[in-house]
């Protein structure tokens, strides 16, 4: 459960205040699958961040499974990113002088892991996006959709209770948009994971359970998805 | 704290071949700079310091203390500390007391050239093998009284400016208007010696026209040096003043204080340019991957472990151009002889010169990484994964 109570979040240029969040209320309960939509600059990006510990918020109080993170040290909060948080961006942000199998096993380096099974959860990563056969191929030899599957497989790797994804297919063709998506869902239905993506794309955003638009730090509206979503076809749980 | 595998820091080295082959030459080049001038530093004072024997006393002329070339003393003062001072060292009735002139002469390879190549000559009797230990005939002979030979020191050549060909035993050079055959070359490495000419006393002291000495070096035994101390202060007549050997080489250390110093201000002021500019070169590749560290982090890597990595790129540069800097060096610099006023030396390319150059290649690359790194981290990460 992700709770979020009254969060704001300001930063201060100049004399000016700039206040992405704005005393923002918010639960996700576990395994859901969330969109924040909303046009640049509303706080999707923030909320996101804030949600996966990277950006603390100015006030309020924001908790996952009941752990306040606004309590955490700046090293406690990196100990418990690498345990709870996948992160999936837009650009990939894949290393490029690393494998595909060595881009995955990064995030295991922060665990205390035998070789072996490092080795054993990697493969199954890599095996989940369907790039088994691309694990000693780098960056550059993968095409837009194999890096994005890449860094999918990079943030399940460690078993996260919570992925988000940053325009996760902000940068896709469309089949290769519909591909990671369905992926996403499938993490979400098969693995149970806590799921909260922003997008501004409105198809992107029906593989959600639920959308929530955000405008100037605040949330407007919330609509449930259906769980019988026209897309829900391509995917397979 | 989890580190970053090493293997990541490596492969960022070769991101790009061109950054790489540039930020390893400037290391390269600041630690060969180092290297050379720490050689050339421990050249000069291995040199000084190794021509001093702690048991020699030199006698000079009073008011002389800081240049032998410029004592005068009569030829008198070696027969008399010898039958004056009990505990001269002996050997078959023979006492250590060398006689001594120390000159500057012009000479010339061929009769009649106008040359301006000074050597420095130093006439000496057979004690003078005696009293410096140092010193080895290696080719040859010593030269003999009256014949017009000389010998010659392994960086006599070096210190005249001459081709090592030019002072072969056999050859012959010129000075005092006559010839001089070369019959001996003499080793006496790490001293002031091997840069010399030596010739017999007399021949020395008829060819400059003198017959005063320019000191008397002795070999102590049982006496110590208050005991010449007091022969030289007690015999006004003589003029003259003793010191000990080893004490008027670290004299002349200092005096070649000004020119350590001018080395090493140049070596510092190199080494900070190229100290800015591998700055510069870390602060453009580091500053390119602010996403990627945006991202280690929020994997959950720590900025020191993130910070940890990039020192090690940096590090892994500038000792690659340190440990490049030293091959080089042990080849293109060993044996290397320098010409300065007093004589001349090899550059000293031994472990601590060289461990100096590989300490200035990691401190090039530690200190080197810091700024870059402080200003890749200083951004949040939210910032940083916005970076283009």
């Amino acid at each position: 459960m992700i709770q979020c109570e009254k969060v704001t979040k300001e930063y201060h240029k100049g004399d000016n205040v700039i206040r992405p969040l704005d005393g923002l209320d918010l639960e996700i309960p576990s395994g859901h699958f969330l969109a924040l939509m909303g046009p640049s600059g509303s706080g999707k990006t923030t909320l996101l961040n804030l949600i996966a510990g990277i950006d603390s918020p100015s006030s309020g109080t924001l908790r996952v499974d009941g752990l306040d993170l606004s309590g955490l040290s700046r090293g406690k909060l990196a100990a418990w990113r690498s345990q709870t948080i996948g992160y999936i961006f837009q650009l990939y942000n894949l290393v490029p002088v690393l494998t595909a199998y060595e881009n995955v096993e990064l995030p295991l380096l922060l665990h205390s892991m035998s070789r072996k099974e490092r080795h054993r959860r990697v493969a199954g990563a890599l095996d989940l996006v369907d790039l088994a056969d691309r694990h000693s191929h780098y960056p550059r030899q993968l095409s837009g959709g194999q890096e994005q599957r890449v860094a999918i497989a990079r943030a399940i790797v460690a078993d996260p209770k919570v992925v988000v994804a940053d325009e996760p297919t902000g940068d896709l063709d469309r089949d290769s948009a519909s591909a990671i998506m369905a992926l996403l869902q499938q993490l979400n239905r098969v693995l149970k994971k806590t799921l909260i993506m922003v997008t501004h794309d409105p198809k992107t955003a029906d593989y959600a359970d639920q959308t929530l638009h955000l405008d100037k730090g605040k949330l407007m509206d919330g609509r449930a998805a259906s769980s019988g979503s026209a897309l829900d076809d391509e995917v397979t749980p | 704290m989890r580190l970053l595998p090493f293997e990541y820091a490596v492969r960022n080295l070769g991101r790009s071949t061109l950054r790489l082959v540039l930020s390893v030459l400037g290391s390269f080049l600041v630690v060969m700079l180092v290297i050379a001038a720490v050689a050339f530093v421990r050249g000069m004072e291995k040199s000084l310091i190794g021509s001093g024997s702690p048991d020699n006393v030199i006698l000079l002329g009073a008011g002389s203390a800081e240049s032998v070339e410029r004592s005068e003393l009569s030829p008198s003062v070696a027969g008399l500390v010898s039958a004056s001072v009990p505990g001269i060292k002996t050997k078959l009735g023979l006492h250590y007391v060398s006689p001594e002139v120390h000159m500057s002469l012009v000479i010339s390879a061929r009769a009649g050239e106008d040359s301006t190549s000074s050597a420095v000559i130093r006439g000496v009797t057979p004690t003078a093998y005696l009293v410096h230990k140092q010193l080895r005939i290696v080719q040859g002979r010593a030269p003999l009284r009256g014949h017009d030979e000389v010998m010659v020191g392994q960086l006599a050549a070096t210190r005249i400016g001459w081709q090592p060909e030019a002072l072969e035993v056999g050859k012959t050079l010129w000075f005092d208007n006559r010839p001089w055959t070369i019959v001996g070359a003499f080793a006496a490495s790490g001293t002031v010696m091997d840069a010399e000419i030596w010739c017999p006393l007399t021949d020395l002291q008829i060819a400059a026209k003198r017959d005063s000495l320019s000191c008397v070096i002795l070999t102590l035994d049982g006496a110590d040096f208050s005991d010449v101390d007091i022969f030289a202060s007690t015999r006004l007549d003589l003029e003259i003043i003793a010191i000990r050997e080893d004490q008027y080489y670290r004299q002349l250390v200092s005096f070649y204080r000004p020119i350590r110093l001018m080395v090493w201000v140049t070596a510092s002021l190199i080494a900070m340019g190229g100290l800015f500019g591998g700055l510069n070169t870390l602060y453009a590749a580091f500053a390119a991957r602010f996403r990627e560290m945006g991202m280690l982090q929020s994997l959950g890597y720590s900025r020191a472990a993130v910070a940890l990595s990039l020192m090690q790129e940096s590090v892994l540069i500038s000792l690659t151009g340190a440990l490049l800097a030293s091959a080089v060096a042990l080849i293109l610099l060993e044996g290397v002889a320098v010409k300065i006023s007093m004589g001349a030396f090899g550059l000293v390319l031994d472990a601590p010169t060289l461990a100096i150059g590989l300490a200035a290649g990691l401190i090039l690359g530690v200190v080197g990484a810091i700024p870059p790194t402080l200003n890749c981290l200083r951004q949040p990460i939210a910032e940083a994964l916005k970076s283009a």
